[in-house]
């Protein structure tokens, strides 16, 4: 570990600056306050500050008791939560296709790793100073948790809580004056912090320093805390353990606790000097090392094993967690720091540039393989694909290709216009025909001559030299194929049998739904970004139309027209499953609001731009789209990535038009189960976590991203 | 160059180019082909519909509206209505209170947070910047649901329990606090305070000249709200000697019902017309420079155009699409009229304003918050403090970036003239970053007037969750989706117009 600790642009040296992109200067290293000097600076500066200091540490340390004794009480069952968790992530996805799930994970673990490793720029990531700070933190808080907490109940042989006899005599320890009294007790060490201020402010230390105010603030607070701890041990209804047993019985945390602070400060004082704190290590090392740690405690610390398996309750407290659950995410772990690392390889070797391209269009492709992969299992019919699919994908690839060939020529002239027209006429035609039914045909036939026609209108303006139209040539070519690919699946039947509608619910759902509705939404929203932009009053208006109705109107009656009527809409040989429904509708609600994102980054492109690329004689698609579009999007990144986020949460939406999602099944369903009846608030608290951790960490991000494109400062 | 090719050139110059090329019409054939294609879509997709309502043998017809509803609402200005109408305007009136009190509720949350961020005070910054983190990251449903999950464990409701007895109660039934609700005086008593407004306003933009002239304190806010102080007290008494104003409106409410209907389509047209006409002209005028008019673009004249077009169309719908407009607004009009008339006179002689404490009434096995209180029911209290706590924290941010992009010279100028932390934030601070934060707190605003729907998944008797009772007891689910997005256009549409007004009113006048 010790060369990646040191500065790792030098183990990437000479290939380093491949994208353009610089470290940021570093800032100045902030003088180091000793702890005293860090209290008065922060805390206790002002009577006022101080006073603050003590309404708001008694105000957290309450919050975190209340979080603590709700978390760690004996009427909460988790095991709800631990029994339910392949329900809650895949709904009712048959077991004996699980593999597919996990291949799914796999696969975006690799290419999560890949990217990571290769594209992610090596940044400073997290300094040693930091890291052994934020240990000892970490310490310190599971340390307080422990004593804060309440001590556990004295439970019988079947889990219930023991109750006190009425008829026994309440006994009246320190703990119970205490608990009896809390708020006057805590008032007037308030009150006294009030006055402590006071005094000293017209003594006129404050200012002047001297420890004494500091000190009298300190203790009165920290007594405040007393208090709170002291109360948790006063004799309620339920029996519950003495201080020694409670401490006794939490050791596990004990362990953790001082573990991490230790290694904290070991690695504090280890490291000496200010110099060598101020070195790096990468931040997924750190992220492997937590991951890791807890695949280990899989392997050994008895999580207990609980499940659901064909209406049967597994209940097996004491033992390590299934094999089911254990080994995948040990695969999982190992093929992310494999790949990782294999990133990292192909970084040092100069690879980065070439497979930046084929890896990112490789994850636009993977959300339309996994699709195939979690929910279809084509039964192909071959007659059909070798006789109609296949002729007619290639037709379309050589046709098309040809064509683009042809128009992309630099000196096309009056011909090139031609036959773009004829083509515009043919697709027209097709969906003319399609209305009247004057004669049949394959709908995807009608879309890829619909493709066909856009791009024959659009090639004069990528035309170039022979390389760039190969280039054109092979993207219509691929796009063919992945289109045919899709459709042909789309219309095959699945084999995954599952005993709902759905194929897949839970957080699996969300996560499509998620994915597909931005898949969907970002074009449109260019396009209607573009179009409220434009000098054109008819394209204008509508687009303007379109988004001032869609943020006007709630999520929840777009989702329920789209589920519930929209079918009403169709064609009687049509339905939509509401499961499209709904995607269709966040989407064009997404749209909406995407628009605005962008038409803010499209505002933000100086008009020298435009006239530049006029005077260079590029045509309105050729500067929308090499010039205005990418300046505006790099503007627009993190209003995006809000609206990334925003979407992500709004899939919760999807419980209330009847989907079995992430939400829904911690609502609902659980709480539903004749084991777990009522059970809600620990599958909620669960379900809150786990879309907090993906918000959470998008929005970090894109600050990050924020950071580094300097928005607004360049 | 070769002289040929000069020629070419030259030619090619003078001549305009084919029709079929030129930038004009390729521009207005791409516009009028993609209007053809909406409006074909919308054609296609309507006559779809219609015909498959035809095939189910449904139409598509608002009269469901005036017919009974078989179930009552958990709550609001009317639990057990007569028709699904009476019900929806009662869903309405739900989700406007949770809204309106929402909005208060989470800017003065949201503000307090936003600057709790910025504290200098560790503790301080760091809980505020840890609710803002927690709070906007985790969707919003799942907090709602979350608390409606929370208020079900509190303790039963019961007289003498609660936080503070009689006053405040906090139970699995809800939240109950004591209510101000309007007593029998009190349109009397507001013609009082209505006159106390306007001799305020008076004294005080009297009290400012003099400021302005003098240089001396004299209070014109304080002086204000002195006059209408006094107002309000002598009008508590004497509000009984207004009696006399409801024969006022009973007469203008005869005159009213005397209209006949073309009349009023007459005068609906007719302000169209001149609505169009003032805004041509006012475009126009605006156009127009020393040297006359400007050259008009495309731009302008479809706007011009479409300003006369929606003229027409409005009186198309009057006269053709809807000639039953008139009589509608002729009967409600009169209707309307007759309730304010009944508010003044005959015994109103009570008080304008009473309190009433909280009450719980048994009416079954099992107690409920009574009328007499401000009850926000299980529901209620779920969909409130979810949409105030999340819209809170991220108006905290819109705060804190709004605090921030105030420059830093102004707060040292402000320390250097000596002003206190607090004097600086309210006097110097605020007021600069609220120029900044007033546009996406509007938005904020729609949001949280947007989320209140959420109210369906925890049952609170809000304009959607009604809607759903009547299309499912009616099945007229078209119908009800489409009152459910006029109803929102409307609030957002509202709540745009009044930010709008603030924000023009708040804008730095430039030269």
């Amino acid at each position: 570990m010790t060369a990646t600790m040191g500065d790792p642009a030098a183990g990437a040296g000479p290939v380093e600056p491949w994208d353009g992109e610089r470290e940021p200067a570093q800032k100045p290293e902030e003088p180091s306050l000793s702890a005293g000097e860090w209290l008065g600076r922060n805390l206790f500066s002002s009577p006022v500050n101080a006073l603050l200091t003590a309404v708001f540490s008694l105000l957290v340390l309450l919050v975190v008791r209340g979080l603590l004794n709700f978390t760690f009480s004996e009427e909460r069952t988790w095991r709800a939560v631990k029994t339910n968790m392949r329900f809650l992530f895949t709904h009712a996805y048959p077991q004996d296709q699980y593999a597919r799930i996990w291949v799914c994970v796999g696969a975006i673990a690799v290419l999560s790793g890949l990217s990571v490793g290769l594209l992610a720029r090596a940044g400073r990531g997290i300094s040693m100073k930091k890291l052994s700070m934020n240990l000892m933190a970490t310490g310190g808080v599971i340390a307080l948790g422990i004593v804060l907490r309440e001590p556990s109940a004295i439970v019988d042989d079947e889990g219930v809580a023991l109750h006190r006899d009425a008829s026994a005599a309440v006994g009246d320890s320190f703990a119970d004056w205490l608990d009896a009294n809390a708020f006057t007790v805590l008032a007037v060490l308030v009150l006294a912090n009030a006055a402590l201020a006071v005094w000293f402010h017209l003594q006129g230390t404050y200012l002047r320093g001297g420890p004494e105010p500091r000190v009298g603030h300190g203790v009165l607070v920290l007594a405040s805390f007393g208090v709170l701890i002291v109360q948790q041990y006063a004799t309620g209804e339920i029996v519950r353990e003495s201080f020694v047993d409670a401490m006794s019985d939490r050791a596990w945390w004990w362990l953790a606790a001082a573990v991490l602070a230790g290694g904290g400060a070991a690695l504090w004082s280890g490291l000496g000097d200010a110099r060598r704190r101020n070195t790096f290590v990468p931040a997924m090392y750190v992220f492997f090392v937590g991951a890791g740690v807890m695949v280990l405690s899989a392997w050994v610390y008895p999580w207990g094993h609980y499940g659901f398996l064909e209406g049967e309750f597994i209940n097996e407290p004491g033992r390590t967690v299934a094999m089911t659950t254990k080994l995948p995410w040990t695969v999982m772990l190992v093929l992310l720091v494999a790949t990782y690392e294999l990133g990292r390889v192909l970084r040092a070797a100069g690879a980065g540039p070439r497979l930046r391209v084929p890896l990112n269009l490789l994850w636009v492709l993977t959300p339309f393989v996994l699709y195939w992969a979690v929910l279809r299992d084509p039964d192909l019919d071959w007659d059909h694909v070798l006789s109609t699919d296949l002729p007619m994908a290639l037709f379309f690839a050589a046709f098309g290709g040809l064509v683009v060939w042809f128009l992309a020529h630099p000196r096309i002239g009056e011909s090139g216009r031609v036959v773009a027209v004829v083509l515009v006429a043919v697709a027209a035609l097709n969906w003319v025909a399609a209305y009247f039914g004057w004669y049949p045909m394959l709908q995807k036939a009608r879309i890829s001559f619909l493709l066909l026609a856009v791009v024959a209108l659009l090639a004069h303006n990528f035309a170039g030299d022979r390389a760039q139209r190969m280039k054109l040539v092979a993207v219509w070519v691929a796009t063919m194929a992945v289109f045919h690919w899709l459709v042909t699946l789309v219309n095959s039947p699945s084999t995954v049998d599952t005993p709902t509608d759905a194929l897949i619910g839970g957080f699996g759902i969300t996560l499509i739904v998620a994915v597909f509705t931005l898949l969907l939404a970002f074009p449109m929203g260019v396009l209607l970004a573009l179009a409220r932009t434009s000098k054109l009053p008819i394209f204008r208006v509508l687009s303007t139309v379109y988004i001032e109705v869609f943020r006007g109107v709630p999520l929840i009656t777009v989702l329920f027209f789209f589920t519930l009527i929209f079918n009403l809409f169709l064609p009687d040989n049509m339905t939509l499953v509401d499961i499209a429904g709904a995607t269709i509708g966040f989407a064009l609600f997404s749209a909406a609001y995407l628009a605005e994102n962008v038409r803010g980054g499209l505002q933000a492109v100086r008009r020298g731009q435009y006239e530049a690329s006029d005077a260079v004689g590029f045509t309105t698609v050729q500067r929308t789209l090499f010039i205005v579009l990418p300046q505006a999007l790099r503007v627009s990144i993190p209003p995006l990535v809000g609206q990334v986020i925003a979407t992500f949460k709004e899939t919760s939406l999807l419980a209330i038009v009847g989907i079995f999602d992430f939400l829904r099944i911690a609502d609902k369903v659980i709480s539903a189960q004749s084991e777990f009846l009522g059970v809600k608030r620990e599958g909620l608290l669960f379900v809150s976590f786990i879309y907090w951790i993906f918000a959470y960490n998008m929005s970090k991000h894109s600050q990050r991203l924020e950071k580094r494109l300097g928005v607004g400062e360049r | 160059m070769s002289n040929t090719d000069q020629a070419t050139l030259a030619a090619t110059q003078s001549q305009r180019p084919p029709f079929y090329r030129d930038v004009t019409v390729v521009k207005w054939l791409a516009q009028v082909f993609t209007l053809l294609l909406v409006v074909f879509a919308l054609f296609f997709l309507t006559t779809q519909a219609l015909e498959n309502l035809d095939r189910q043998g449904i139409e598509i017809k608002y009269d469901f509206l005036s017919i009974g509803l078989g179930s009552d609402l958990r709550e609001g200005i009317d639990t057990d209505p007569d028709t699904a109408g009476r019900a929806l305007w009662a869903g309405a009136v739900n989700t406007i209170r949770i809204a309106a009190g929402g909005i208060v509720a989470a800017t003065i949350l949201g503000v307090l947070i936003g600057v709790g961020r910025l504290s200098s005070n560790w503790i301080v910054s760091r809980m505020c910047s840890v609710f803002v983190e927690t709070i906007r990251n985790i969707p919003l449903l799942v907090q709602i649901v979350f608390i409606w999950a929370l208020v079900a464990t509190l303790p039963n409701v019961e007289l003498d329990q609660g936080p503070i007895n009689g006053l405040l109660h906090l139970s699995n039934k809800g939240l109950s606090v004591p209510r101000v609700h309007i007593d029998d005086g009190f349109y009397q008593w507001l013609i009082f305070v209505g006159a106390g407004w306007l001799v305020g306003s008076f004294v005080k933009r009297r009290q400012e000249r003099r400021h302005d002239a003098t240089g001396r304190d004299t209070y014109p806010v304080l002086s204000f709200l002195a006059v209408l102080a006094v107002f309000g007290a002598v009008g508590w008494v004497a509000h009984p000697m207004f009696g006399w104003v409801g024969a006022i409106f009973d007469f203008i409410g005869d005159g009213f019902s005397s209209l006949t209907p073309v009349v009023v389509q007459i005068v609906l047209s007719l302000a169209a017309l001149a609505a169009a006409a003032w805004w041509i002209r006012r475009f126009l005028a605006r156009l127009r420079t020393p040297a006359g008019l400007m050259k008009l673009t495309d731009d302008d004249k479809f706007r011009i155009i479409f300003a006369g077009v929606g003229a027409l169309a409005v009186i198309a719908f009057v006269l053709v699409g809807w000639p039953g407009l008139s009589s509608w607004i002729i009967n409600s009009g009169t209707d309307l009229l007759g309730v304010i008339a009944d508010k003044f006179g005959d015994g109103r002689t009570g008080r304008p304003i009473d309190i009433k404490a909280p009450d719980v009434e048994q009416v079954g096995n099992f107690p409920n918050p009574g009328p007499a209180g401000l009850n926000l029911t299980q529901g209620g209290a779920a969909v409130f403090f979810g949409v105030v706590l999340y819209t809170a924290s991220f108006i905290a941010e819109i705060v804190r970036g709004g605090i921030l992009a105030v420059p830093k010279g102004q707060t040292e100028a402000a320390q250097a003239v000596g002003l206190r932390r607090v004097t600086m934030l309210r006097r110097v601070i605020l007021p600069q970053a609220f120029r900044v934060i007033l546009p996406p707190l509007g938005n904020q605003y729609l949001n949280l007037t947007k989320n209140t729907s959420l109210a369906i998944a925890v049952g609170y008797s809000d304009f959607v969750q009604v809607g759903q009772i009547v299309y499912n007891q009616t099945g007229k689910t078209l119908e009800v989706i489409s009152l459910w997005m006029l109803f929102y256009l409307a609030c957002s549409l509202t709540i745009s117009v009044v930010v709008n007004f603030f924000n023009i009113r708040m804008k730095i006048v430039e030269r």
